[in-house]
């Protein structure tokens, strides 16, 4: 039996609900920032596949590029949390209430 | 055999996921998402992507990972603790919310479900790294372009976000009237256990505090 299709796409919903509901629930800006970071790797998978399965190149340059994005976004993501906590001695996002550092 | 190995994957992709969103210590959850990124590096290699796979591995588990864990173990985060769920009455929507989005997911896969295409696993240079490199230096040119300009942007971006330059720049000559000072800012050299902050309501309060003279008035301290 081989896996098909609508098997890695529904891996990828599967996880990306999981991101979501992380996102929703979580209070710690770093745990937010890991869910977003599942999240951003289903999609990866659906890429993938697609591209496995359809013999196209393009899903994993795209793949590529948003592992580039992801990169960017965890320095620049990591900067703000660390300035959030310098200034508020703390992570939850129920006490970061202004966008004033 | 691939079918086995996308069932061993795929099962422990979701277990540390849920593992991930369910554990309060972030230290736990940035292991759990290893796994995912490990479990999902392996099913790119069944889908016949091994440089994705490994820039995975490299990128994802490898220098992402490293740098959440070390801004946990910076920061010294501590467990959430529980407290009473608010917005009770939006918790019907978010039930229907989520069985809208199942459903969506569901009538996805099943309208692929009716069109198989069959699947890649006869030998070809999709997932092999020169050809990624070819379509990246040709086709897919200009986002590569675009995509080191971002990256040159979240370099400038986290150095500015990262520098403190202490509270206040070497040539600053003016402090400002009435504010809030974090205690660990005024007083690097000790360790401080008292996290309150000081208040200050002029410019003199600010200036005494932070061992600020003014050259221009004699009698100031």
């Amino acid at each position: 039996m081989v896996p098909q299709l609508s098997w890695y796409l529904a891996l990828s919903a599967v996880l990306f609900t999981i991101g979501v509901v992380g996102v929703m629930i979580k209070r710690n800006v770093i745990s937010m920032f890991m869910c977003i970071e599942l999240m951003l790797n289903a999609v990866n998978l659906t890429f993938v596949a697609f591209s496995s399965f359809f013999r196209d190149l393009s899903g994993q340059l795209f793949v590529f590029i948003v592992m580039t994005v992801a990169a960017a976004e965890a320095a620049v993501g990591l900067g703000i949390i660390i300035a959030i906590f310098r200034n508020r001695e703390s992570l939850d996002v129920d006490d970061a209430r202004s966008l004033k550092l | 055999m691939t079918a086995a190995l996308f069932i061993l994957f795929a099962g422990l992709a979701i277990g540390c996921a849920i593992s991930m969103v369910v554990q309060r210590n972030p230290l736990y959850s940035a292991i759990s998402l290893i796994g995912v990124f490990i479990s999902l590096a392996c099913l790119y290699v069944t889908l016949a992507a091994p440089f994705i796979a490994a820039v995975q591995v490299i990128v994802y588990a490898g220098a992402i990972m490293v740098l959440v864990v070390f801004v946990i173990m910076l920061l010294n985060v501590e467990d959430e603790e529980r407290r009473p769920l608010r917005l009770r009455s939006l918790v019907p929507i978010a039930v229907m919310l989520a069985a809208v989005l199942f459903a969506e997911a569901v009538f996805i896969i099943f309208f692929v479900q009716t069109n198989p295409k069959t699947p890649a696993y006869t030998v070809s240079d999709i997932g092999m790294t020169s050809s990624i490199g070819g379509g990246l230096f040709t086709t897919y040119l200009l986002p590569f372009e675009i995509t080191s300009i971002l990256l040159l942007m979240a370099i400038v971006g986290a150095i500015t976000l990262a520098r403190t330059g202490g509270l206040l720049s070497t040539r600053a000559a003016v402090v400002p009237g009435a504010q809030v000072f974090p205690r660990e800012l005024l007083d690097r050299q000790r360790h401080i256990d008292d996290l309150t902050p000081v208040a200050t309501h002029s410019t003199r309060e600010a200036e005494q505090l932070l061992g600020v003279e003014h050259d221009d008035d004699g009698d100031e301290q």
